[in-house]
């Protein structure tokens, strides 16, 4: 897995290419976590991510909380239909704003 | 700063050691590792069997070394392991005398009686590969789900409607039209449903991992394998059954079902579990090796002096409730599901077999049943037994409960049944029933709620098929129709299953109508079996145990074909609901008039304040008086409920009320839709106010307002 950031109009993008497993996840939690500073407005960008398992969503979930302590926010952007479905059964969807595309997720934080 | 437990103090080939800790359980994550617990109390020696998830082969066995077993268990931490993508078993050293009692064989690996997930049975119905020797494979979860502010609903059980429904069956019908048929995920997307329909409980059958392919015969009708669909055959009593599961391919069945209950719970709708404590899936002396056998046969099983399976359950061995282990591990469960995945309440099959003792002897005062009804975390949640078992101990009434403990009335299903098919001299015991079963429950102080009501269950017919057979059509089970009960008091209304006679499909609605009316103007907890307020059939099969096809999936086009059906069990529920008199927990005493002179609760006939208690009656009323203050002052309402199962119709002289009270009609099984049912509160008034003319076999409900 490989994790990609860069800043556009103060919004942290988060770009993850690969799957979110527990051989991984510690990987991404330790690269995404310390991006979280007071108020932050995150967009994790999943076009390549297409496999979230257990512990991968877990740190989604984890990110997300910790930025709702510093009153930030955290969008999710390009999710597959499949892992999609997979945070809408197992109830971490409701955790999330998900966005079809980058764009609109910077839009919405933008507004 | 660091636990120095957190570091290894052996090595075993690659892998980091040190001794466990025995409690819990199980495997469970900790700092560096897992900590992996199992007891045996005869067992000399134990080894960990690692797997990559799906592999055929092992690819670590770990031996506990001597000094990693304290007392009779094996535990150890494995340092820096993918938990996630592994699967777990043990193998276990020791005595093989079945004389006495010892099953060991070191040539099998064992699925952890703690195991929180199993896998082997991902995908239901998708054929498992029988050259693998370990098939029901030990998983471990991750535990930290976000309930957020969720917990146990904690309903008054006197407000409870419960509605018994098999996960897979509820939604895999095509006409379910949802996005993840036969799931947990299925049923979440009909809430809405249930809500509509306006039920506040669902008790899902067995959702422990067990095998549907334990069953091997062949169906006579279509040639296809039989599967095992309801599952009363436990491979584990802590895992979720992951074919339940539309992300049971991920192994993420746990977050999924976790998170059907928070939304249930969110919608007000509570979850109780059908648990099946009373035997297992390894079955008799012929039966395969899953976990419980190999592990410490002589513990958990029940054996005669000889060695061999008591079968108090029917289905080959019997646990051993009242073993302090087992009985531990039956708390251990029960307080897992409620603290894990706040659940709400349990039902237990075959309930009695949990009161015997260990030589199978039935107890007076069974330490189980006793430990359950007291135990803190179990506190609030409800406890519902199945009172019998099937070797013939039947406990309706009588079920050790210290006044916690429910009961599935089989009383009140069979008198029911007997009453609306027009059997003589039912209506003494049909007064009982309907106030709650005192002649049952009141000796031993115990209230209308330790009565679940019901009319139809998962075993026996539908409700549409009660009206439809005289007798079980099973033939497709393959047992040669010789499986399933009996004594099913059921009549055709004239012709044996479906037919185009109008006068028989009518009779056969407004005998669902009856049914579906007593029950929800009964006292005690009302139990639906899932389909019946839409008219669902099984073609006459009472036990469709093996049935995974449309004998068994709710049709959901019935909603439309039988409308009348849901309109009427719907405004039923409403009704119940809007009338607390309906479900007082107290029995009624003659004493205890209320105002205006009336009885909280009185007996009539055709003739009012003049009950026939005769052997010929089949006719019976009965006039409930709701005291409910309104702006200050008392009003009371009246209900009162006709019931002709008489072949003719007969004239109910109806009970006199105050001044400025009158009697408005709420349903009448009688009538056509939409004459049968009113919304509750849009009663309409009678013009004669002192006779009503109660039809051929129906029931009549009135509100004096």
């Amino acid at each position: 897995m490989e994790i990609r950031t860069e800043t556009r109009d103060g919004i942290t993008i988060v770009e993850i290419i690969g799957n979110i497993d527990s051989n991984t996840a510690p990987q991404a939690q330790g690269t995404i976590m310390p991006l979280i500073d007071p108020n932050c407005l995150l967009v994790l960008d999943m076009e390549q991510c297409h496999y979230v398992s257990s512990a991968g969503l877990r740190v989604l979930l984890m990110i997300a909380k910790l930025l709702a302590t510093k009153g930030g926010q955290c969008a999710l952007a390009n999710v597959s239909d499949e892992v999609k479905d997979v945070m809408e059964i197992t109830g971490f969807a409701s955790f999330f704003k998900t966005y079809d595309t980058v764009s609109t997720a910077v839009e919405a934080f933008q507004k | 700063m660091d636990r120095i437990d957190t570091h290894p103090t052996h090595k075993y080939g690659e892998f980091d050691l040190r001794c466990g800790k025995p409690l819990p359980f199980g495997a469970s994550i900790v700092p560096g590792g897992v900590n992996f617990s199992v007891y045996s109390q005869y067992a000399i020696a134990c080894e960990l069997v690692l797997f990559n998830k799906h592999e055929a082969k092992p690819f670590a066995t770990i031996p506990f070394f001597d000094q990693f077993r304290i007392g009779n268990v094996f535990t150890m931490v494995v340092f820096d392991i993918d938990y996630e993508n592994i699967e777990y078993g043990f193998r276990m050293y020791g005595p093989f005398d079945t004389k006495q009692g010892h099953w060991f064989d070191n040539t099998k690996i064992l699925t952890d009686p703690y195991a929180k997930a199993i896998g082997g049975r991902d995908i239901w119905g998708e054929t498992p590969d029988w050259t693998v020797e370990y098939q029901h494979r030990a998983r471990i979860v991750f535990d930290d789900f976000d309930w957020e502010d969720d917990s146990p609903l904690e309903t008054p059980p006197e407000n409870l409607v419960i509605y018994e429904m098999h996960v897979r069956g509820f939604t895999r019908h095509p006409s379910s039209n949802v996005k993840h048929p036969g799931t947990f995920a299925g049923i979440r997307e009909k809430i809405a449903y249930l809500k509509e329909l306006g039920v506040n409980c669902i008790e899902l059958m067995p959702i422990h991992e067990f095998d549907e392919f334990e069953n091997s015969r062949i169906s006579p009708i279509t040639g296809e394998r039989l599967l095992n669909y309801w599952g009363y055959s436990n491979v584990g009593f802590f895992a979720p059954k992951a074919g339940y599961a539309a992300t049971g391919k991920y192994g993420m069945q746990v977050d999924e079902l976790k998170a059907l209950v928070k939304e249930l719970h969110r919608n007000g709708i509570e979850i109780i579990l059908d648990v099946v404590f009373n035997h297992t899936a390894e079955g008799n002396e012929n039966g395969p090796y899953i976990s419980y056998r190999g592990i410490d046969n002589k513990t958990y099983y029940m054996l005669t002096a000889e060695g061999y399976y008591y079968n108090f359950s029917g289905c080959g061995n019997t646990l051993n409730c009242n073993n302090p282990i087992v009985r531990n591990m039956i708390l251990d469960s029960l307080r897992y599901w409620v603290t894990d995945y706040h659940i709400d309440g349990f039902r237990f099959d075959l309930a009695s077999i949990l009161g015997r003792a260990q030589d199978g002897s039935p107890m007076h005062n069974p330490p189980l049943l006793e430990t359950l009804a007291f135990d803190p975390i179990l506190g609030k949640c409800k406890l519902v037994a199945e009172a019998w078992d099937a070797g013939g101990l039947y406990q309706v009434g009588s079920f050790p409960n210290w006044g916690r403990w429910a009961e599935w009335n089989g009383k009140f299903r069979d008198d029911l049944r007997k009453f609306i098919k027009g059997d003589p001299g039912m209506v003494g015991a049909m007064a009982q029933r309907i106030q709650g079963s005192p002649d049952l429950y009141q000796w031993q102080k115990r209230g209308a709620f330790a009565s679940v009501n019901f009319i139809t269950a998962h075993d026996g017919f539908t409700l549409m098929d009660l009206v439809s057979y005289n007798g079980k059509h099973n033939e497709a089970n393959g047992e040669g129709n010789s499986d399933g009960a009996n004594d099913n008091h059921s009549w055709n209304c004239g012709w044996e299953g479906s037919t185009q006679d109008i006068n028989i499909n009518q009779l056969r609605l407004k005998q669902i109508k009856n049914a579906l009316t007593i029950l929800l103007v009964s006292r005690g907890t009302p139990m639906l079996l899932s389909g019946d307020e839409m008219g669902k059939t099984q073609r006459g099969n009472n036990n469709a145990y093996c049935q995974d096809n449309e004998i068994s999936w709710l049709d959901w086009s019935l909603l439309n074909s039988n409308a009348e059906l849901f309109t009427f069990c719907q405004r039923m529920i409403a009704f119940r609901r809007a009338h607390s008199a309906l479900r007082s927990n107290i029995y009624h005493q003659d004493k205890d008039y209320l105002s205006h002179d009336y009885p909280s609760l009185s007996w009539h006939s055709t003739g009012a304040w003049n009950a026939d208690w005769s052997y010929q009656s089949r006719w019976l009323a009965f006039m409930v008086l709701q005291q409910r203050p309104q702006s200050g002052t008392p009003r009371n309402t009246f209900v009162y409920v006709a019931m002709n199962m008489h072949w003719e119709a007969h004239d109910f002289e109806l009970p006199g009320l105050p001044e400025g009270v009158f009697w408005n009609v709420f349903a009448n099984t009688d009538m056509q839709p939409p004459d049968d049912i009113v919304q509750p509160s849009q009663e309409i008034i009678i013009e004669n106010q002192t006779q009503f003319l109660v039809g051929p076999r129906s029931v009549v409900v009135l509100i004096g307002k």
